[in-house]
């Protein structure tokens, strides 16, 4: 679904942002892009969706080239900024304008969508709802676009906890075989149990882009005991419960995958990471 | 699915600038009947005319001085074209016919008012749509657009253009930047003119009075004549090349 081969990016000609990023994204599956502040995660989804063009490189999404914005690739991207833009329409006014330039656009399903997170009034102006509201308006809308790319920056942000929740539901039950979502995101544990493709950048570049279902069958996370002495892990940390620990797993032993604790891993000792999934 | 043009998206564009601004809008335009009212001179509607016309342009992509708000316009799935074309119309055929409706109902309601108030019966001037030929440039050559009228279509067409450019060329601050350029190009305009005046004649003066030692009649001249001819096509042709300029800055446009 997104193809993006020696990608340059920068916004000054002195420093650059990105630089040589290959990455290879497949529809039916919820990637998670993770990376330190000002690695350039809303950049690269900015890249994607054609807000800004690269300076060397090819992107392809769904064969289109973003940069040339062609409504036949917008009206199958649907990009939630962390910051969303101050509208002077209610809600209902909102769906009526931008609805119809979304062919798959499904009303049901938005007002599904709305009903969950309690937003029960179509009639509330937009800018004068709080930011979790409103941002819980852009994501029911996002979802009920049923576009086949779906780019989230930083989701949870603003949202309370039961609607941590909800959003979790909303976006598992409308993943089918031909979406794809990114979601860029520092709030790791709201997401792990839906996220199920995790792509690191450091430095600029991806480090890391596996499927969670490979990582499990290569690295092991583990609860082990203070004084276990083990050349497999790579990275430990202490914790009450005992130290919190990611291992090789050569034996390919079942475990439940620890996104924060992969993180800190890749960041600790990159080169082993890579080596094991070369 | 027409990849360049879709008069759909094209409507869809225009419909969603007026549901996000229909209370600005009937604001504007009932403050824009009031002054009207009060003021329906021919001469300072005009002005009134060009000025609200473009403040109203420069605000057309104002909305990429806030990142956010930017974004979200260019992820609206239509074309550039699309989003330009609907931009123009709004600057040009929807407002012009919307200030030109305004002032017959100011000039009506504020001529038969004065009327009734102080007791006289004054006509309703039309003088604004008039359409006879007239002249112009020292009262010797042609007007560029023959009739006042037509004249100010054109007029306020070019200005149209030139803030819907600067509206999306400055990020922020359109309209004062734009004004600022404005000034900045005549100021340059002045001061060629009068470095040629310098080397022609030996000495400038804006008026240009240093000719009047030549004998010079514009009407016999065929120089004045095909400046003329080649003011009145640039005339005609700045407006959409402005608009193509605008054009490739909005498919450029990166926020």
């Amino acid at each position: 679904m997104i193809d993006i081969q020696n990608l340059e990016f920068s916004y000054s000609k002195q420093t650059s942002l990105l630089s040589n990023l290959n990455l290879q994204l497949e529809a039916g599956r919820i990637h998670g892009l993770l990376g330190k502040n000002g690695e350039g995660k809303s950049t690269l989804l900015k890249l994607i969706s054609g807000l800004v063009f690269p300076k060397q490189g090819e992107i392809n999404v769904m064969g289109f080239k973003p940069e040339k914005r062609q409504p036949e690739m917008l009206q199958e991207i649907f990009f939630l900024p962390e910051e969303l833009p101050q509208l002077t329409l209610s809600i209902e006014n909102y769906e009526k304008v931008y609805a119809p330039f979304y062919p798959n656009f499904n009303t049901t399903q938005f007002n599904d969508y709305l009903k969950e997170f309690e937003i029960e009034n179509k009639k509330s102006l937009l800018n004068k709802l709080s930011h979790g509201q409103k941002k819980k308006v852009f994501i029911a809308f996002g979802l009920a676009t049923n576009t086949k790319l779906l780019l989230m920056d930083e989701p949870t942000n603003g949202l309370d906890i039961p609607s941590k929740g909800q959003f979790r539901r909303m976006v598992a039950s409308t993943l089918d075989d031909s979406r794809c979502l990114i979601i860029s995101t520092h709030q790791v544990r709201d997401l792990d149990s839906l996220i199920d493709s995790i792509t690191i950048m450091d430095g600029h570049e991806i480090v890391f882009n596996e499927p969670t279902e490979n990582i499990t069958k290569k690295l092991l996370f583990r609860v082990a005991d203070r004084n276990e002495k083990d050349e497999s892990v790579i990275y430990s940390e202490d914790t009450l419960r005992g130290l919190y620990q990611v291992c090789e797993n050569p034996t390919g032993e079942e475990s439940k995958l620890d996104i924060e604790l992969l993180f800190n891993a890749v960041f600790t000792d990159k080169k082993r990471i890579m080596n094991i999934f070369k | 699915m027409n990849t360049t043009f879709n008069f759909n998206r094209l409507g869809l564009l225009i419909k969603r600038y007026f549901i996000e601004n229909k209370n600005k809008e009937l604001m504007y335009w009932g403050i824009l009947t009031l002054v009207f009212c009060l003021n329906h001179q021919t001469d300072s509607a005009r002005m009134i005319i060009y000025i609200m016309g473009f403040i109203f342009a420069a605000k057309l992509f104002k909305i990429f001085s806030y990142t956010p708000g930017g974004m979200h316009y260019l992820l609206i799935p239509a074309t550039h074209l699309e989003k330009l074309v609907a931009n123009i119309l709004l600057s040009t055929v929807y407002f012009f016919g919307m200030i030109l409706l305004t002032f017959s109902i100011g000039n009506i309601i504020g001529t038969n008012l004065i009327n009734a108030l102080f007791n006289q019966t004054n006509s309703i001037s039309w003088d604004m749509f008039s359409l006879s030929q007239t002249v112009s440039i020292g009262n010797n050559i042609p007007s560029a657009f023959g009739s006042p009228f037509i004249g100010m279509i054109f007029t306020f067409f070019i200005i149209q253009s030139v803030f819907l450019l600067g509206s999306i060329y400055f990020k922020r601050g359109g309209l004062g930047r734009t004004m600022l350029s404005i000034f900045g190009f005549f100021l340059l305009l002045v001061i060629i003119e009068l470095f040629m005046f310098k080397v022609m004649f030996g000495s400038f003066s804006v008026t240009g009075n240093m000719m009047a030692s030549f004998n010079f009649t514009p009407e016999n001249s065929p120089t004045i004549k095909i400046i003329g001819h080649v003011f009145k096509v640039m005339s005609y042709l700045l407006t959409p090349f402005l608009w193509v300029v605008t054009y490739f800055r909005l498919t450029e446009k990166q926020v």
